[in-house]
């Protein structure tokens, strides 16, 4: 019997019992939908919070150091631990790392699933807004994180238009301090920045610090932007600072980093280089790879993916045990299923007989009956999964009614990715296959001489 | 004519509960091709016992069944539906009809587990309606069908896959006499036409005989008579 001719029959026999099919669908439906709701809540709080630091950018880039002689860079206890061996074998060599000079950021870009490299230029200053000083200190923001990280979210103003004029973003701490007015009315507000640069080499300062005579500099900057830093982990921090100016001026600035004796020292005795680079991957997963690839040249390398493996692991166990959970439902409709093959066995044994007279094979029969139950498998995952949907809409709703009345922000507790959706389909199908193969197999074996007596 | 069914000592025993049944207790018989054969007997004689073991339903508790030079009794459960699927068709008493389905469907049904496609199966199956005299009764169900309609469609399920034996187990028990003669009528037809090889189960000796060409007469599962001998 060819396949499509058995689900057609199939098809048809589900139909002479509507009813029957109907409940046992309905079940699987429930069983898939509670399945769906269990996991999809996982998945939506794992959103939630995980996701949200994903998203903050500070988890798709590595901070690239020169390795120092003498200076013990061990940022990543944490790492060790959780990887054990691996964490050994990644372990740089204790030699002096090739200078991090335009060729190490040609070659760090160069790397596989790097997206972008840029240099940190972080530079001390004072920032003045009429009797207001501070002294700080201003990054240098490449235009590429427009719309990222930080930005996604800028509280008041825009991303810089352009890395020409002198415009800064503040900090809405920052800001706070400067006016005690709404920080808004920041916005377009010139403030000054004074500075230390070198004066002999004015044209590209950041490639030389032989001379060691700095001059105080000031420049009026204005104000396109408050930014607030997303709550999360404060280490690492990414791409803020109190002050952020374009990538382009905190170069014309002179990365001279006062604020680290040792890298100053460097900079002024050896050729050439930057205190550290900042590497952008494409996507957060891509972290590791990149990481032992840069370090594999000799650099040190951090970043702070390895922060978020623990509560990974936990929405895993979560995931597990909502998982299970769910799947109690489906477990009690897949007892249907059986139960509905039986029955069904039962009222048609007398028709299994005639299949089989007229020349059906055991494995008709088998298939007419597997198919069947897949059928009702596919169509209460299907159902299911679309129940699942509706039920994680409705306490979202409810559930973020209550959250905004609790003052807190509202989010998609509930959230169905489209893998979910496939695995959900398959794992019912899968499932009600399993169910099926029993009543199938007693179908098979059915002995046609006694059915055709039956009645 | 070729041989094309032979039994010799063949022999089906069932177990009630304690007891033996010798269901069949020994029968040899040969089956020329084209042959319209009566089986008679009682009930209890063995007679449906031995259409089931030639319709390869059941096997054999001993002796051999050969069926064109195949023993049927080393045939494995896939080789015995091909066997039913192939060499036999059945048409039973209570006509077995599969009730959701139209009178076309019922009898493309084996030529669906024959792997024919749908078209070519609808005109077959047509084809034979007609040749049963049932044209225009294609689309109807069985419960809309007169018992002698429903045996002449159960007959053309039995030809469907153009089998070389039709066995028939008491095709006429639950028909009216007057209806009864025409499905016998059919099946004379059907042997005379495309020289159908018939085995027919009755109880009736008197109605068999005018149809059949031999007569075996079955008593508590041994052959008693033959006529002709």
């Amino acid at each position: 019997m060819i396949f499509s001719d058995t689900v057609q029959l199939s098809f048809r026999n589900l139909r002479e019992a509507k009813l029957r099919t109907a409940l046992t669908t309905l079940g699987v439906s429930i069983g898939i939908a509670s399945l769906i709701s269990m996991v999809s809540l996982g998945v939506g709080l794992q959103e939630q919070t995980v996701g949200r630091f994903l998203k903050s950018g500070v988890f798709d880039s590595i901070s690239v150091f020169s390795r120092l002689p003498g200076f013990e860079f061990n940022l990543r206890p944490a790492r060790r631990r959780a990887t054990g061996n691996r964490g050994n074998v990644s372990r740089p060599p204790e030699k002096p790392s090739p200078p991090l000079d335009d060729e190490a950021l040609q070659k760090l870009a160069a790397i596989r699933d790097v997206k972008e490299v840029y240099p940190t230029f972080r530079v001390p200053m004072e920032i003045k807004f009429g009797e207001f000083s501070e002294f700080s200190s201003a990054l240098g923001i490449p235009m590429s994180a427009k719309g990222e990280g930080v930005f996604q979210k800028i509280s008041y103003g825009s991303f810089f238009n352009n890395d020409t004029e002198d415009t800064c973003m503040l900090s809405l701490d920052l800001a706070g301090r400067i006016t005690d007015k709404d920080p808004k009315d920041l916005i377009g507000k010139e403030v000054t920045l004074g500075y230390a640069a070198s004066n002999s080499q004015p044209a590209a300062p950041w490639t030389q610090f032989g001379g060691i005579s700095l001059q105080r500099m000031e420049k009026r900057y204005r104000i396109v932007a408050i930014v607030d830093r997303e709550p999360g982990p404060t280490i690492g921090a990414g791409l803020f600072s109190p002050i952020m100016i374009p990538m382009r001026k905190a170069r014309e600035m002179g990365g001279a980093d006062l604020t680290n004796p040792q890298a100053f020292l460097r900079q002024l005795s050896q050729k050439p280089s930057y205190v550290s680079l900042t590497v952008k991957v494409r996507r957060p997963q891509d972290t590791d790879e990149v990481e032992k690839k840069i370090k594999e040249l000799g650099f040190n390398a951090f970043s702070i993916n390895d922060a978020l493996q623990g509560a990974k692991r936990a929405f895993i166990i979560l995931d597990i045990i909502l998982g299970v959970i769910g799947s109690i439902a489906l477990a009690v409709a897949s007892l249907g299923i059986v139960n509905t093959m039986v029955m069904s066995i039962l009222e048609r044994t007398r028709e299994i007989g005639v299949m089989k007279a007229i020349g059906g094979s055991d494995g008709d029969v088998r298939r007419i009956f597997l198919v069947e139950s897949s059928i009702i498998g596919l169509l209460g995952g299907v159902v299911g999964i679309f129940l699942g949907w509706l039920v994680g809409k409705v306490i979202n709703f409810g559930a973020n009614i209550y959250i905004e009345r609790q003052g807190g922000t509202a989010g998609q507790l509930f959230f169905i990715p489209w893998w979910l959706i496939g695995c959900g389909v398959a794992f019912a199908v899968v499932v009600s296959l399993v169910a099926g193969s029993y009543p199938a197999a007693r179908a098979a074996r059915v002995d046609p001489i006694k059915a055709l007596r039956h009645d | 004519m070729p041989i094309i069914l032979e039994a010799s000592d063949l022999k089906k025993y069932y177990t009630m509960g304690e007891s033996v049944v010798r269901a069949l207790d020994g029968v040899t018989l040969g089956l020329q091709q084209g042959e319209f054969l009566g089986l008679l007997g009682t009930s209890g004689s063995g007679k449906s016992t031995l259409l089931n073991l030639i319709a390869g339903l059941d096997r054999p508790s001993g002796g051999t069944l050969k069926v064109f030079d195949r023993t049927v009794n080393e045939m494995t459960r896939k080789e015995l539906s091909m066997h039913r699927r192939k060499n036999v068709g059945m048409i039973f008493q209570s006509f077995n009809l599969i009730s959701t389905m139209t009178a076309r469907e019922n009898v493309a049904l084996p030529l669906m587990f024959a792997e024919i496609p749908a078209a070519q199966r609808e005109q077959r199956a047509d084809q034979l309606l007609e040749s049963v005299g049932l044209s225009g009764r294609q689309l109807h169900k069985p419960n809309q069908l007169s018992g002698g309609e429903q045996q002449r469609v159960a007959i053309a399920r039995a030809m469907a896959n153009s089998p070389a034996i039709l066995l028939a187990d008491e095709p006429t028990g639950n028909l009216d006499s007057k209806t009864a003669r025409g499905i016998l009528d059919l099946l004379k037809e059907l042997h005379a036409r495309e020289g159908k090889t018939i085995v027919l189960v009755t109880h009736d000796q008197a109605l068999a005989s005018q149809y059949v060409q031999r007569n075996i007469t079955l008593l508590d599962g041994r052959i008693v008579s033959q006529v002709p001998a």
